[in-house]
């Protein structure tokens, strides 16, 4: 290898070589970076969110006209839905995951606690609610009919039975055994007994810190005229069901605007919009990073290959194969890119340490740029290839021309 | 050594065929220093790109140190040029980002010699022409005729059985171009034979042979070397070739 006289050469002409080095070298640091936040923000799309998503829709119903009885027109609707083929639970509910709108409350282990041992959020359904949202139950039992309640806004308290997610149990008794326990929502109001644990059910909140946290609560509450459902369809059926629900809701009670209608797999693209647009713009600038760099390199090495035609002759009128020549384009670039990766390096992790002191970001894992390296060595090599076979081609009679 | 037969290079266009050479035929024995003289665009420089194999010819037959380099590929003319061929270029060619120890050592790695072997080769070569003591110095920190001794010392380095000179004196003053020359006689004196191409009729004049080129053909050669005293080069003998129409 002609390691030595290459870098020798090379710093004979250190202008060049600096810039690349450097452009190389920011390229690293920033696209390390970038593609961890990237890969954080999918690990956070791709968080499952406990429920059925595929198979489940949701809908608002909003009522007007004096008379308009909110508690009635809802046991009518759950009667109605239930009864469509298709159909495999419905609910009436105030919020689901990822929908950046619900309850939330601290829950204590003592009355009167000053401060909650635990946030979480708060999901009012009936005796199908679990059904519905498509959670899995992993301890005690369901919801009884005669367990829901019809609550107005202004009510204190929570029903005597609960039923939370396992990270909410495992938060509120580490030890275990939450099963049976009795909790308070309301400090003033009685005790509530976890009756039930489902697997996951996260709350609507994605950038919650507790957003495993969450309870299931019997109990109906209006929000003025508005109530909204969620409705689970038989498998592959869920869009067939979503243009029949809305119909014979309509149909069923012409004093009220059924809207909304959305899957909540679009409630998952909406929620996720914010992380989905970093990403691709992230990527985006990962790509025209990368592009700009190998773009310099071909520059670069095509500027090199042009002003030393006469000297690429001399090789190979002194023996030199055009493999030879190849590999001399090849290696000067293997350096190049290697010093400036050195300082990428460094760089990477630097700008990663800045990141988590003033962005709270997680550190950046040590084999981001190990892998930055093999890739900006094979982009490097990729760029230079190129020019390098353009030299390669020189006829070795260019040593003889006088011009 | 070298030897050419009836060797023609054309070169064409959709319009047009020019012959470079043509019924060119040459024989250079083993240790004889020959002069190939001729005016511009007469076919001097396609000559010696083809005797050193950096072109390839179109018809006849060449034969280096024995071997028929008709159709050999990229590779092995590269090789072969590398163990058998030294190149003396006008412009001497240096590389002007490596010290002479590393231009020296450029053919040397093509070779594929070891790091011992190489060191030793090169100080031997740069020591032969006087510039031992330089090795780390920059062909910009040198003057022309000592540019041209590294060339040489480049070219000696692998041992070659034929050194290819390209005008060696064309850019060097006449003090230096007496030095240069010289050095290629002594060169010589141990065994090396020399093809030089040159249009200077005094360098020529210090050939065993001179070969004149016109229009791709050897027109006047002389074909048997003979040993002459020459005046004005001090005491040392040399040969010379008395041109003889053929």
């Amino acid at each position: 290898m002609e390691i030595r006289p290459i870098f020798s050469a090379l710093m004979r002409s250190k202008v060049s070589m600096i810039l690349i080095g450097l452009q190389v070298a920011l390229t690293l640091a920033i696209v390390c970076n970038a593609l961890f936040i990237i890969s954080e923000r999918l690990d956070r799309m791709n968080r499952p969110s406990g429920m059925n998503e595929t198979d489940t829709f949701w809908l608002g119903s909003t009522g007007f006209g004096q008379n308009f009885d909110a508690k009635s027109v809802q046991q009518a609707d759950l009667q109605l839905l239930r009864s469509l083929p298709g159909v495999a639970a419905a609910t009436s509910v105030i919020s689901v995951p990822m929908s950046q709108g619900g309850w939330s409350t601290g829950v204590s282990l003592q009355p009167n606690q000053r401060t909650s041992t635990a946030s979480t959020a708060m999901y009012m359904v009936d005796a199908q609610g679990l059904s519905a949202y498509g959670v899995k139950l992993v301890e005690g039992r369901d919801f009884k009919p005669e367990e829901v309640v019809f609550r107005s806004m202004n009510d204190r308290g929570i029903p005597v039975s609960v039923i939370i997610t396992r990270a909410l149990a495992d938060r509120l008794f580490p030890e275990g055994g939450a099963l049976g326990k009795q909790v308070y929502y309301d400090n003033e109001g009685p005790p509530s007994t976890i009756v039930g644990i489902v697997e996951r059910a996260q709350t609507p909140w994605l950038s919650a810190d507790f957003i495993e946290n969450s309870t299931f609560v019997p109990a109906f509450i209006p929000y003025g005229s508005f109530t909204r459902y969620l409705v689970r369809a038989e498998p592959g059926r869920r869009d067939e069901v979503m243009k029949v629900v809305e119909q014979k809701m309509i149909e069923a009670n012409p004093s009220r605007i059924i809207g909304r209608v959305r899957t909540i797999e679009q409630v998952r693209v909406d929620g996720y919009a914010g992380d989905r647009a970093m990403a691709i713009i992230l990527g985006a600038v990962i790509v025209a990073l990368l592009g700009i760099t190998a773009l310099g390199i071909v520059g670069m090495a095509s500027f090199w290959v042009a002003q030393r035609t006469k000297q690429i002759g001399t090789r190979r009128a002194l023996g030199a194969t055009k493999f030879d020549i190849l590999r001399y384009f090849q290696t000067e670039n293997f350096i190049i890119t290697t010093m400036g990766l050195l300082a990428g390096g460094v760089l990477a992790y630097a700008l990663s340490l800045w990141l988590m002191h003033s962005f709270q970001s997680p550190r950046l894992p040590w084999y981001y740029v190990p892998v930055g390296f093999v890739c900006l060595w094979a982009l490097g090599q990729l760029a230079v290839l190129g020019p390098a076979l353009r030299a390669s081609r020189v006829p070795p009679a260019v040593a003889t021309r006088s011009v | 050594m070298l030897k050419m037969t009836h060797l023609q290079k054309v070169y064409r266009t959709h319009l047009i065929e020019t012959y470079a050479l043509r019924d060119f035929s040459i024989n250079v024995r083993e240790g004889e220093f020959v002069a190939v003289t001729g005016p511009s665009g007469s076919g001097k420089t396609t000559f010696l790109n083809i005797a050193g194999l950096l072109e390839e010819f179109t018809g006849g037959e060449y034969r280096l140190d024995g071997v028929d380099v008709h159709g050999l590929d990229d590779n092995a003319r590269s090789r072969l040029r590398n163990e058998k061929i030294g190149f003396i270029f006008q412009g001497f060619n240096l590389i002007p980002d490596l010290n002479l120890f590393d231009n020296v050592d450029v053919p040397l790695r093509y070779r594929g010699y070891g790091t011992a072997e190489r060191k030793q080769r090169i100080e031997e070569s740069l020591g032969r022409v006087g510039l031992a003591s330089r090795m780390k110095h920059y062909p910009s920190e040198l003057s022309g005729g000592q540019q041209q001794r590294v060339a040489i010392a480049r070219a000696l380095a692998g041992s070659p059985r034929l050194l290819l000179a390209d005008e060696p004196t064309g850019n060097l003053d006449s003090l230096m171009a007496r030095g240069v020359m010289e050095l290629l006689e002594e060169i010589n004196r141990q065994g090396t034979t020399i093809v030089m191409v040159t249009h200077d009729p005094e360098l020529a004049a210090r050939a065993h042979r001179n070969v004149h080129v016109i229009d791709g053909q050897v027109t006047d050669f002389d074909d048997e070397p003979k040993l002459r005293r020459e005046p004005g080069i001090g005491s040392r003998e040399s040969l010379q070739a008395e041109s003889v129409s053929p």
